[in-house]
């Protein structure tokens, strides 16, 4: 039988482990280390013709709309930097990193786009180049008060990955269909109760986050469990969301008993009707969902009260990066108000600043202040005033583990 | 070189990559290379061979690849028998039979969610003849334990393949051989079941084993069509590869490697049975 598993990082392992006889443990160049002292302006004349491979999610047509069009013209022009993004993320990216160090010699990836267990996997394994992300010259406009924003899943990133967007966990649901959505855990559960099979998550990182804020609004809130994974924490309060899945199961989408594999194949179910809910790790995907003509128009997104999970997404520079002065570039590029200000449009990208407005000069803290939100949008305060962070990945990881073997298996 | 040997070049360089694959997942599962590494020991492979959820996953995948290779088969065989003149209409219904085979399988699988679908066009077909009322009442044929989806979906896109080696069979070797049994006199039933029947089984085989064997590892179909539970191994392989604990990643190395010892016993199956046929009829 012929297993499939990953292709890039397949391919790169029989081509690391081909090509890469005799290369193995050769150093980073000896330029790599003092680059991040290097005055500002020197970094960029390295940066000029450089091509940076960016390592990103390509699965939405606005954001690739926005590095394509936007971003990548502009770099071409004021850093003669060419901007090759491609597909990757999360556990592939770490993957492709390990057979790479395995082969040796020089890497492919430029920058990657990451956050959570990604980052704390590649810095457990010493996967990044760093520190470098505070001679950014944009850093400094950084909404530094933020757990959210200088916080990664709890982690401090250390100067090893700049952060570069902000998102918000949301349910999304249908106002026509659903005129009187749950706004809580609790009412979330009656409704659940009383409309059978029109609820699911689905099995990977977004069904899991769903399960993390139910642990949290069942456990006493988030404060429990911040400040590193606790064991004894974490039976405690998982016991709570199993007990709440297997009551609630049964009322579930094909009766608890199969899961959607990912958050797209929710989406579908959702467009579809056969569910009444989907969920989205951007608090903005219901507008530009609706704007590609994916969800219908009367689609909205809601927080639940109890909390929702907010984190930042953030740029790292592997270790083995061929162009790390042109990656820097390009990352303090993608943190400018200029950037950060068309991203957050909602006709592009909606994705919310990292930057502090106060913090910005006068014309841009204005144009920040005047940028229309799309009246599909929640409410910039609503959303801050519901936004619970992260905790320790590990809670992630156990809470994923735990799910598959106790509720997705049908005979555990 | 003599041209045995640029032979044997060829099939070097042609198996270079999956061997060195190969060993990479043999060395992975214990543990000496690859993400999640933590020095040769054999624990690993204990571990994950000791887990239901693997042994239900790859029952479940070859049970759902040999229904898909069973249907593929037998549509093509009947097919091939059924439409096997050189009269027009003949020629245009096999012409239609292979029309499948340049699809993608992923684009299979989108189709047959689009179909399937207890929101797909069947349901809403089924809506509009007052058959079901609510979308809930359509029989879950996507994402259901029994696979009907999937096997539907496999069957639909590796049928044309099979089609076009039994259509060449028959062409090829059938009409001599069954002029020969009619002028001995055999009835068409007997015909069939000595000479027909026969020819396609034997010629086809190997083409049946890459086609279950393509069908037990495909991702694509799966991920759009199976069940989260029992999980097929090749999402399991996936998943266990893109865990959030590097630790368990390196079990997709143990996946892999049980996945690929069944191709080869597949192969080893076919060789094994032809060996036989090979003794019996000299």
């Amino acid at each position: 039988m012929r297993v499939r598993r990953p292709g890039p990082g397949w391919i790169a392992a029989v081509l690391g482990v081909l090509a890469g006889v005799g290369a193995c443990g050769r150093a980073p160049s000896p330029s790599d280390a003092g680059l991040a002292a290097l005055p500002w302006d020197s970094i960029v004349q390295r940066a000029r013709g450089s091509r940076v491979t960016w390592v990103m999610w390509r699965g939405d047509p606005s954001i690739n709309r926005f590095v394509d069009g936007w971003v990548a013209p502009r770099l071409r022009e004021r850093y003669g930097i060419e901007l090759n993004p491609v597909d990757g993320q999360g556990a592939a990216i770490v993957n492709q990193l390990v057979v790479e160090r395995e082969a040796g010699g020089r890497g492919t990836a430029d920058l990657v786009w990451i956050n959570g267990e990604t980052f704390s996997n590649l810095r457990r394994e010493r996967l990044l180049f760093g520190p470098w992300a505070h001679r950014l010259p944009s850093a400094r406009y950084l909404d530094s008060a933020s757990a959210i924003v200088m916080r990664d899943f709890e982690a401090d990133p250390a100067g090893y990955e700049a952060p570069w967007g902000r998102v918000q966990f949301a349910l999304i649901y249908d106002s026509a269909r659903t005129p009187r959505p749950p706004r809580s855990v609790a009412e979330l559960a009656e409704w659940i109760r009383a409309h059978p099979g029109r609820f699911t998550h689905d099995q990977s990182f977004t069904g899991i986050a769903f399960l993390k804020q139910v642990m949290y609004a069942l456990g006493g809130g988030v404060a429990r469990f911040q400040g590193g994974f606790h064991e004894a924490e974490y039976r405690r309060a998982s016991a709570l969301v199993w007990d709440w899945l297997s009551r609630l199961r049964p009322y579930f989408w094909r009766g608890g008993d199969a899961y959607p594999a990912d958050v797209a194949a929710l989406e579908r179910l959702f467009a579809n009707g056969e569910v009444d809910f989907a969920m989205s790790m951007n608090e903005n995907e219901v507008v530009t969902k609706v704007r590609q003509g994916v969800l219908p128009p009367t689609a909205r997104a809601l927080v639940l009260r109890d909390g929702s999970l907010a984190n930042a997404h953030f740029l790292g520079i592997p270790f083995n990066a061929p162009h790390k002065a042109a990656a820097m570039v390009v990352a303090d590029f993608l943190l400018s108000p200029e950037a950060q200000l068309e991203k957050q449009r909602p006709e592009v990208w909606a994705d919310g600043t990292v930057l502090a407005p106060d913090r910005l000069p006068r014309i841009w803290a204005d144009s920040f202040a005047r940028l229309l939100s799309d009246p599909r949008a929640i409410p910039r305060d609503t959303l801050w005033r519901y936004a619970v962070p992260e905790v320790n990945p590990r809670y992630h990881e156990r809470l994923a583990q735990d799910w598959r073997a106790r509720i997705r298996s049908l005979r555990p | 070189m003599r041209p045995g040997r640029w032979g044997l070049a060829g099939a070097v360089l042609v198996a270079a990559p999956v061997l060195v694959g190969i060993g990479y997942t043999a060395l992975g599962a214990v543990g000496v290379v690859g993400v999640g590494a933590q020095g040769f020991g054999l624990a690993r492979i204990g571990r994950v061979l000791g887990e239901r959820a693997v042994w239900s996953g790859l029952g479940w995948t070859l049970a759902v690849a040999t229904a898909a290779t069973a249907l593929a088969t037998a549509a093509a065989v009947l097919v091939a028998v059924t439409f096997r003149s050189t009269r027009p209409g003949d020629r245009a219904a096999r012409a239609l039979a292979l029309v499948p085979l340049p699809v993608p399988q992923i684009v299979a699988a989108a189709a047959a969610v689009l179909l399937l679908g207890q929101s797909g066009y069947l349901a809403r077909l089924a809506h509009a003849l007052g058959l079901i009322g609510a979308p809930e009442q359509m029989p879950p044929l996507v994402y259901d334990r029994s696979g009907v989806g999937l096997i539907l979906a496999l069957a639909w896109k590796e049928a044309p393949f099979l089609s076009l080696i039994a259509f060449s069979l028959l062409a090829v070797r059938g009409a001599a051989l069954e002029e020969v049994a009619r002028s001995l006199g055999a009835p068409a039933a007997e015909r069939f079941r000595r000479v027909t029947w026969p020819l396609l089984w034997r010629g086809m085989l190997p083409a049946i084993i890459a086609v279950f064997i393509v069908q037990a590892g495909a991702y694509e179909a799966a991920a759009l069509l199976a069940p989260s539970d029992p999980l097929a191994l090749p999402l399991l392989t996936l998943e266990r590869y893109t865990d959030l604990d590097l630790a368990r990643r390196a079990d997709a190395f143990v996946l892999g490697f049980v996945g690929m010892l069944l191709a080869a016993l597949a192969v080893a199956a076919h060789e094994w049975a032809r060996h036989r046929w090979e003794l019996l009829e000299p």
